[in-house]
């Protein structure tokens, strides 16, 4: 073999005395040190208690009472190292073998969303071996039964079809089923024995999962019954874990709110509750983060200097569909707005956290939500009937399980201020609606005009920079610029300059409860609601939806298939803007 | 996803740019705007035969509806009489929406004395910004090594497939480009370990399992092929691996058995006697673990085997922007074991 003499860039092998400061602790050390930092900030989201020695600041009144005695620190146990032989592989967080519980196995969301996205995540190799759910619901199902009936819900759902046969068998071999009422503590003593089989035969280990797909009305029997049967692990006497999962709504206002989160906290800590906002699992929104974190260029311009105003658009082309019976007791406000577009909102007006981590984020989340100015301007709608996507549409009162007098808003636009440093007088415009023209979610951030308008003098009309974050579908962000047409004389046009992710990585995303599962497995709280995240957005939304609530003329109509009522183009004609075209 | 490979155009070497450029501009005057040009990486291919420029042509053109890049495949021939000839073409992929996505592609052929324009005329065209990945096609060089150096100067990705290494010495020259220069090799075959390494990282990830990664007394890894270094190399490599993430030597064994290329079996011994198998069982389509040593083990760890097709694999290689610290880890070690 002749000698190849190296020629290319050279590394740079210059070391400093202080190369391996990092390494002067041990590895199981530092983790255990990074665990007990971990559980502080844990700590401080319950109950706002900076140190973990402070025991003797008083239990905060408002968050109920205290469900656990303080922190007896010397139980803690530190976690198990990682597995070295995972480093670099795709699959490189995997969670350790729990049992995942699902309260409400028999309803759509399982079917649609849970089991699928699992299968997926099994069939990616991210579940481990042991991995053990358990379908608990009142129909009288055997455990091969339930199988076959999440066998169907996957081979419709999955994200990977078609289903892998040698995959569905190994996950297929860790699904089980306990029949029982929710409100049956014979049928949580049934589930807990078996849960505890698991733990012996699959290596569980008495990590435990909750899934509550259950309505809210059974959101504080489920809750409680597992308490009583001794479910529920208490965190700080270390070892195995319990976490519970909560689908929204996560209240009707603030005060609902409060009585769920006061449930919930009678019997888990709220770090082991996981809030879903599957907006949060989608990776666009996660996209936000990086797209204003990681980058130097934005974060200098993304701010009052330079915004003009920004614009959130969540809209959708269906109707209420089967749900009309929930949506006339919610509407677009609650099903929407307070949760998924003030999720959109924090990310946008946040400033940047210390680290990325579930109690960093969340609190500069928080932060802008506590910012948020009462609202003054506000507009409603409700459809009637029209055409969407060439398809006849009818009126939102001639749905099935809807008044024919219904008051409920299926269209709000609100102009929201932040007022805080960045923001002051910054309006957001939000807007949501049903049965508009299209499918679409999308924010756009509109930047003030040049300082000196040098070219409008020769008489041409110059446009504002936008910056469109398209969250779905078609994934992707777009800058919107002024050029010189080519020719002798200066003549401009607004081009854009666009990132699509499908041009880019071409690999379809994972379905957002998918990323979510895992992230509950893992233990990461970075992408769930805090309670106080859900108690500020229900606070400030709270006296909107009286007002609504209070006013006896019903919601101005719009067309189905047009982009709302006309009130909503008023709110920024009146300050001199319009919507963009998403 | 429905593929389209425009036809090539013959071009003049000294104006590949803008025949590009006039290439878009027709495109976008002909249809309505529906297509985007995308590029994540420079992939220049190096191949010396026609054959193999064949063959790496329409791999890439498959791998660059994952990894839209733009090609540069080049086939060189230096004991040929001198000449030198371009010619480009796109390479287009429907992502959805009547939208087509295309990726550049430019193949250059050089014989004799031309070969040496052919590095200063390949760093011309690479694209601003973009990481530059080569993948050198086949042998790699004994010979010519100015100008293999040359084209390989602003590669920061070196990709090579150590299944056709002929012995320990190419080990030692991608090893040696790893210690030596900030290009980071990067070897199909360690691709194909993938699910053998996700299938035994899955065997120690239950507790009682992860406190014997420390007992591990011996490994046993059967492969198939013709017994020589090429068809072992990917056993070699796996053994490197668990004693580059185990930091520990291991005592190994490598065994030739059946036609099918690949590893077929690793066999675990641990110091107390007990045992842990990974084996692929190629009718379910995936590679299985398990283990008598702990009840906790005995459930099979099941990793799917993933598409090996060259373009997947380069794919795989592609989509990690990052050098993989672990196979650079794992190289040293495999260096020093086939010595």
């Amino acid at each position: 073999m002749p000698e190849m003499r190296p020629r290319f860039r050279e590394r740079s092998t210059k070391t400093t005395d202080h190369g391996n400061a990092r390494s002067v602790l041990p590895s199981h050390r530092r983790e255990h040190i990074r665990a007990i930092r971990a559980e502080g900030q844990g700590l401080r989201a319950e109950g706002k208690q900076e140190s973990p020695r402070s025991f003797s600041i008083p239990w905060p009144l408002a968050l109920g009472p205290r469900p656990f005695p303080p922190w007896p620190s010397a139980l803690y146990t530190p976690p198990m190292q990682p597995n070295p032989l995972r480093e670099g592989l795709e699959q490189e967080r995997v969670p350790e073998a729990s049992c995942l519980v699902i309260f409400g196995a028999s309803g759509d969301l399982t079917q649609r969303k849970l089991i699928p996205g699992l299968y997926s995540l099994a069939h990616d190799g991210l579940l481990p071996a042991g991995q053990t759910i358990v379908g608990f619901a009142r129909a009288e199902l055997t455990d091969e039964q339930f199988r076959a009936s999440m066998r169907e819900a996957c081979d419709k759902h999955a994200r990977t079809k078609p289903v892998d046969e040698a995959v569905w068998e190994s996950f297929a071999r860790g699904l089980f089923y306990v029949s029982g009422e929710f409100a049956d503590p014979a049928a949580y003593e049934r589930l807990h024995q078996r849960l505890r089989e698991f733990d012996a035969t699959r290596g569980t280990g008495g990590r435990r999962i909750y899934y509550l797909a259950v309505p809210p009305t059974f959101f504080a029997q489920v809750v409680e019954l597992l308490g009583a049967e001794k479910m529920v692990r208490d965190p700080e006497r270390g070892g195995a874990y319990t976490r519970v999962i909560v689908e929204k709504p996560f209240g009707h206002n603030l005060e609902t709110a409060k009585e769920l989160n006061r449930v919930a906290v009678s019997t888990f800590r709220e770090r082991q509750v996981f809030r879903i906002d599957h907006y949060l699992g989608k990776e666009t929104v996660q996209n936000l983060l990086v797209l204003r974190f990681a980058n130097g260029i934005f974060e200098p311009f993304w701010n009052r200097q330079y915004i003009d105003h920004v614009q959130f658009t969540v809209a959708e082309s269906i109707g209420v569909e089967k749900r009309g019976n929930y949506f006339e007791t919610a509407g677009i406000t609650r099903d929407i707005i307070q949760n998924h577009m003030l999720q959109l909102v924090s990310l946008v007006a946040m400033e940047p956290p210390v680290a990325f981590e579930a109690d960093a984020v969340r609190d500069e989340k928080v932060k802008v939500l506590r910012a948020l100015r009462p609202i003054e301007e506000s507009v409603r709608g409700q459809y009637g009937e029209g055409s969407v996507l060439g398809e006849h549409a009818v009126a939102y009162r001639a749905e099935e399980k809807v008044a024919p007098d219904s008051r409920v808003e299926t269209y709000a636009a609100l102009k929201v201020f932040v007022d805080n440093w960045r923001w002051a007088d910054v309006p957001f415009y939000v807007r949501a609606g049903k049965r508009l023209p299209k499918r679409v979610t999308d924010i756009s951030i509109h930047f003030r005009p040049a300082p000196y308008p040098l070219f409008s003098k020769l008489g041409m009309k110059m446009h504002a920079n936008v910056l469109a974050i398209r969250i779905q579908p078609d994934e992707g962000i777009s800058l919107k610029f002024d050029s010189k047409l080519p020719g002798p004389t200066v003549r401009t046009a607004p081009v854009s300059m666009e990132f699509r992710y499908a041009t880019s990585f071409g690999a379809e995303p994972p379905e957002a409860y998918e990323r979510l599962l895992l992230e509950t497995m893992l233990g990461d709280a970075t992408l769930f609601a805090r309670r106080d995240e859900i108690e500020t957005a229900w606070a400030w939304l709270d006296p909107l939806l009286q007002r609504w609530a209070d006013d006896p003329a019903p919601p101005p109509l719009y067309s189905a298939g047009t982009w709302g009522p006309e009130a909503a183009d008023e709110l920024l004609e009146k300050d001199g803007r319009k919507w963009r075209r998403p | 996803m429905t593929d389209t490979l425009a036809a090539d155009v013959r071009v003049d070497v000294t104006s590949i740019e803008k025949q590009l450029a006039d290439l878009w501009r027709a495109e976008k005057g002909e249809g309505e705007g529906a297509v985007t040009r995308a590029a994540l990486w420079n992939m220049i291919a190096h191949t010396w035969s026609s054959q193999e420029h064949a063959r790496a042509t329409q791999v890439l053109a498959l791998a660059s509806a994952a990894v839209p890049q733009r090609t540069i495949v080049v086939q060189a021939d230096p004991d040929g009489s001198a000449e030198i000839e371009s010619w480009i073409s796109a390479n287009c992929h429907l992502v959805g929406g009547g939208r087509q996505v295309c990726s550049e592609e430019v193949v250059i052929r050089a014989a004799g004395e031309r070969v040496h324009h052919v590095p200063p005329l390949v760093k011309a065209l690479l694209l601003p910004d973009m990481p530059v990945a080569v993948w050198w096609v086949g042998d790699l060089p004994r010979d010519h090594h100015d100008y293999a150096e040359t084209l390989l100067e602003p590669a920061d990705r070196l990709i090579v497939d150590s299944a056709q290494f002929n012995g320990a010495d190419d080990l030692e020259l991608v090893s040696r480009i790893a210690e030596q220069t900030t290009t980071a090799p990067a070897d199909l075959n360690w691709a194909r370990l993938e699910e053998w390494r996700a299938a035994t990282a899955s065997l120690f990830d239950p507790a009682p399992m992860r406190e014997r990664l420390a007992a591990i007394r011996s490994l046993r890894v059967t492969s198939g092929g013709d017994g020589s270094f090429g068809a072992t190399a990917g056993a070699l490599l796996y053994v490197a691996w668990m004693s580059a993430q185990l930091k520990a030597d291991i005592a190994f064994e490598l065994v030739s058995a059946g036609e099918a290329a690949g590893i077929a079996s690793v066999e675990i011994e641990f110091n107390d006697g007990t045992k842990g198998m990974i084996q692929r069982e190629a009718s379910r389509g995936v590679v299985v673990a398990h283990s008598d040593a702990t009840p906790a083990a005995q459930l099979d760890c099941i990793a799917r085997v993933l598409a090996s097709d060259t373009e997947d694999l380069i794919v795989r290689l592609l989509k990690r922007p990052e050098a993989d610290k672990v196979y650079l880890k794992t190289l040293k070690i495999a260096r020093r074991l086939a010595a």
